[in-house]
């Protein structure tokens, strides 16, 4: 054998031999479950959500909560050495491109976790795929049925029904004898409410429901609808609707001669209610977060978003994307692993624990978010907090 | 490559349901009839898969088979109703009909899902894309015989001249109703097998938005032949996750393309491609022509000097000199 | 009950003052303008962001947006609608055409509006002007919605009494009977084209301001759901009949405003569907149209 024969030969086992360390290296990636202390140096998650579209005020402001709950993580060392990066896809309000994003997802081994999307339609499409795929995933909003469906789906964001309350609460005590609903049967939540949850408290909240109007949701005009409402006097109004339709129909109340309470919903806030002017004041709705609301880790929560955000307040689906980063994060730590699997088990102690989130102390029904929300109400030109319960629910 | 397989597999489920969608629309249009019926078919399609496997325990195969008889009926039904209309009237008409069964989407409470819409819907037979890959393959051998041969050329006849067409013996109002069925059969097809992929369904995914989609892939991929179609379910599927690199902007880029394509090319780009393609031969046979031509006159100059010669000779041999030879 | 009569007619007046520059330009020169809507909304949101930096009145801000309209829609049509119909084959695949590219067109501005909004709804919060309520016999109007009533019917009647009887009216009239044989007349179908577009983005923008004060705000979508409203209307009145429009409108409104008051409201969309459907079934020149002759 001549000495360039052997020459070959010693760099071809040279370069087996690496090639052997890289694969048993690339193992220990997104596979199986890793050893405590044995992380990554970076666990890849990706957000599917709308920073376009119809929903984008929503999405992008869930997204300001994730970036900034990102930087705390990577710049606190939480992990350690180990940092979260965060892929952003734009699902533009369109299902069928939130759920090509998904699948993208879960295809790639290298991705830990999903952060889902808002939208309780693109969610329902998604949930049976992550969890066949075994991609732990936490939704925001998202609040129908068929979203959290099994050990990898998780909600950051408690339904509507279990804060309501607050607000019949509130109803009973003004004394509010009979009121009148107009609702926005096209989203699933508010119908929820006007179909179930309010005519079901009439009984414990002491109120009697005088009419019950459903509107769909391209409806703009409500003076029919508020004509109506006026004619029966009642002592409370409460109306369900999103964006635009607050400032309309309280305007449309005020002038078709009604000047009482009104009850409303968290999509009455971020200043949807300004276009009414004055009209708009009076109107009270239960959230589950609130910029004003002073748990402790929810103000620490409000001074870093304003920090980073040039002094501008956070909204609710800021708060909800925070926690659900954050929750990302403990799963990782308690498991010492970053696994899909060693996510999961890391999530399943973080839901049985609860924790101490932007939105306040938050526990959790199976995997479904609960916390203790908070009643505000818009003055005619400022969100203020009306009371905040202190017994956790 | 399988990579790419699994992880665009929606985009690539998507590509032949809107296919589906979109011939269901084409196949009236190249009839001359200006129907958008396909979508409501989509709609029902789906809707009526998702209900009959949530509702009826029905499998995926027996679901769809049932969802296209129902939509080939109503399709023949709604031809009936329609008959006396044409044109823009037609459209509309047709645009209602979508819009419907859109409404009747969002109230049908639980039977359809209001406004959630329906999900879970999953079969023990899971269908994917070589069933789909089957059905398209099935549905675009018979388009291609419909745009062949006699077929083809019947075809064009009722939609460039219906009066021609039924003077000369066809007849025109079978090959009318005959679209709303086959509207029916495509539409449905192409809705019950997207449900049965996408596993969920809301009143925002069926509708006008359909409309659009199917009317914007007809007009740049081109409305003569299937292959336009398919060409433009290809651009407008795999569009949108070109543009998101654009980010923010991606919806004003895909206006934009859908006006320049509207105003700029009227054909599609399968008119573009034919278009060149007859400009070429025409090109090449204006020369072939050309020469021939030339090759006539030259033969023609010779003959004409050849006769005049033959005429001389004539002229000089029978000069008046008397005397016989 | 009289208090539904009046919520009615603003609600019809709305509609009307949308739908008349779709009318027009349908019933004379046959441009079906999908893109009608998104310049409706388009050019209150132009007002509304001069309004965030300087404070105006309710007739500046009408005058603005309806400039704002005009010159939109006559870009569109030397853009867009002119072109196509030049190089179309025949009429109907440029009425294809035209459809198709006033959808394409239409999506611009709402997705020009979706981006700076982030579609959330916007108004006129710096204007000058503030609502009033009368009160009469036990009935309210608000200020604004006599503006609105006073709006569309000076506008109808208006636009009635110039197509019938202006000579400007007479040439687009002849337009919308035979194209060919008016230009053989002398009248310039060109200029008349881009003059009734124009008027035509006017009374969208004029709309869209209006509505906007009505409403107290309005989102990127606010175009879309009046559009297929506009097409029941004109159908059910008659393509080129403003009365016919003014007509289809109030019909519409009342429905809408009974079937609500009386049913869920689930089903006031389906009001507008089943108008047209109804009505292209069992006459489809519609209450004042004329029997259409296509020719073949």
């Amino acid at each position: 054998m001549s000495r360039v024969d052997r020459g070959c030969r010693v760099r071809i086992l040279a370069a087996i031999g690496a090639a052997a360390l890289v694969l048993a290296g690339c193992g220990s990636g997104g596979g199986g479950s890793l050893a405590d202390g044995d992380l990554p140096d970076q666990v890849k998650v990706v957000s599917v959500t709308d920073q376009t579209g119809t929903t984008a005020y929503v999405g992008s402001s869930q997204l300001k909560g994730i970036d900034l709950a990102i930087d705390e993580i990577n710049s606190q060392d939480y992990l350690g050495d180990t940092e979260f990066v965060l892929e952003k896809r734009d699902s533009a309000s369109d299902t069928q491109t939130a759920v090509s994003q998904a699948t993208e997802a879960l295809t790639d081994r290298n991705v830990s976790a999903l952060l889902g999307p808002v939208l309780s339609a693109h969610a329902v499409a998604i949930a049976p795929l992550v969890e066949r795929a075994k991609l732990p995933t936490v939704f925001t909003q998202s609040g129908s049925e068929g979203v959290v469906i099994g050990d990898y789906t998780y909600r950051a964001t408690a339904p509507m029904e279990t804060y309501f309350v607050k607000a019949l609460e509130r109803l009973r005590d003004q004394g509010a004898r009979t009121v009148s609903v107009l609702y926005n049967a096209g989203n699933v939540t508010l119908a929820g409410l006007g179909e179930h949850t309010i005519p079901e408290g009439q009984d414990e909240y002491g109120y009697k429901v005088l009419s019950n109007t459903a509107v769909q949701a391209s409806t703009q005009d409500f003076s029919t609808t508020a004509t109506r409402i006026a004619g029966e006097n009642p002592d409370a109004v409460i109306v369900l609707l999103v964006g635009a339709g607050n400032s309309t129909a309280m305007s449309q109340l005020r002038q078709a001669g009604y000047t009482g309470p009104v009850v409303g919903n968290p999509a009455a806030g971020a200043g949807n209610l300004a276009p009414a002017g004055a009209a708009g004041a009076g109107m009270y709705w239960a959230t589950d977060f609130s910029f004003h609301q002073t748990a402790p880790s929810s103000e620490a929560f409000v001074e870093s978003y304003r920090a980073k955000y040039n002094g501008e307040n956070p909204l609710n689906y800021a708060a909800e994307g925070y926690d659900a980063t954050w929750m990302l994060a403990h799963a990782v730590k308690n498991s010492g692993g970053s696994s899909r699997e060693d996510i999961q088990r890391g999530l399943a102690q973080v839901v049985s624990e609860g924790f101490d989130g932007a939105l306040g102390p938050v526990t959790f029904e199976g995997n479904d978010m609960r916390v203790e929300g908070v009643l505000v109400e818009w003055t005619g030109s400022e969100e203020v907090l009306v009371e905040e319960s202190d017994v956790a629910e | 490559m399988s990579d790419f397989y699994f992880s665009n597999i929606v985009l690539i489920q998507s590509t032949f349901t809107v296919l589906l969608l979109a011939l269901s629309i084409q196949i009236q249009f190249r009839m001359g009839v200006f129907s958008f019926a396909g979508a409501a078919f989509y709609g029902m399609g789906s809707y009526g898969v998702a209900i009959l496997v949530l509702h009826y325990d029905f499998g995926a195969f027996s679901a769809l088979a049932t969802i296209v008889v129902i939509c080939a009926v109503i399709g023949y039904l709604l031809s009936l109703v329609v008959q006396r209309l044409n044109g823009l009237y037609l459209a509309m008409a047709t645009v209602a009909f979508v819009m419907i069964v859109t409404v009747v989407a969002h109230n049908g409470g639980a039977l359809t899902g209001g406004s959630v819409g329906l999900f879970g819907v999953l079969t023990p037979v899971e269908i994917s894309v070589p069933h789909l890959l089957a059905v398209c393959a099935v549905v675009v051998a018979a388009m291609i015989a419909s745009e062949r041969g006699a077929m083809g050329r019947r075809i064009e006849a009722v939609r460039e001249d219906p009066e021609l067409a039924s003077a000369m013996g066809i007849n025109v109002a079978r090959y009318r109703k005959m679209s709303f069925v086959l509207s029916g059969v495509l539409g449905a097809l192409g809705g019950g097998l997207n449900i049965l992929m996408m596993t969920a369904i809301a009143p925002e995914n069926i509708g006008f938005p359909l409309i659009v989609l199917a009317l914007t892939i007809i007009i740049v991929g081109g409305s003569r032949s299937w292959i336009g179609v398919l060409i433009g379910a290809l651009i407008f599927t795999w569009l949108p996750v070109v543009l998101e690199q654009v980010g923010t902007y991606q919806s004003i880029v895909y206006g934009v393309i859908v006006a320049i394509a509207a105003i700029f090319m009227p054909g599609g780009i399968t008119g573009i491609v034919t278009d060149l393609y007859r400009r070429r031969s025409a090109r090449s046979n204006a020369d072939a022509l050309e020469s021939e031509q030339r090759l006539e006159a030259r033969a023609a100059e010779e003959d004409a000097a050849e006769a005049a010669e033959l005429q001389a000779e004539l002229a000089s041999s029978t000069t008046p000199s008397g005397g016989s030879r | 009950m009289s208090q539904l009569v009046i919520d009615a007619l603003v609600l019809g007046s709305i509609y009307l003052l949308f739908c008349l520059g779709m009318s027009i330009s349908w019933g004379t020169i046959d441009i079906l303008n999908f893109a009608h809507g998104g310049i409706f909304m388009f050019s209150a949101f132009v007002a509304s962001q001069i309004v965030s930096h300087v404070e105006l009145g309710l007739v500046a801000i009408c005058v603005i947006s309806a400039v704002v309209g005009a010159v939109v829609s006559a870009a569109i049509d030397v853009l867009a609608f002119q072109p196509i119909l030049r190089r179309a084959k025949n009429q109907r695949t440029a009425e294809l055409q035209i459809l198709i590219g006033g959808i394409g067109i239409g999506t611009i501005p709402v997705a020009i509006v979706q981006f700076y909004t982030l579609s959330e709804p916007f108004g006129f919060l710096r204007s000058t002007y503030e609502t009033t309520v009368h009160s009469f016999g036990g009935m309210r109007l608000s200020s604004t919605g006599l503006v609105v009533l006073g709006c569309a019917l000076v506008l109808t009647v208006s636009i009635a009494y110039w197509l019938k009887n202006t000579s400007h009216g007479l040439a687009l009239r002849a337009i919308g009977v035979d194209p060919e044989t008016a230009e053989l007349m002398g009248v310039k179908r060109r200029q008349l084209s881009l003059l009734t577009m124009g008027i035509s983005g006017g009374l969208a923008g004029l709309a869209g301001a209006l509505l906007t004060f009505n409403l107290g705000a309005i989102t990127a979508e606010s175009g879309e759901t009046l559009l297929i409203k506009a097409f029941a209307i004109i159908i059910l009145g008659g393509v080129g009949s403003t009365g016919g429009a003014a007509l289809g409108a109030m019909i519409l409104a009342f429905s809408e405003v009974l079937v609500l008051r009386y049913t869920g409201g689930g089903w006031v969309d389906a009001v507008g569907f089943g108008l047209i459907l109804v009505v292209l079934l069992l006459r489809p020149q519609g209450i004042f149209g004329k029997k259409e002759v296509r020719r073949v």
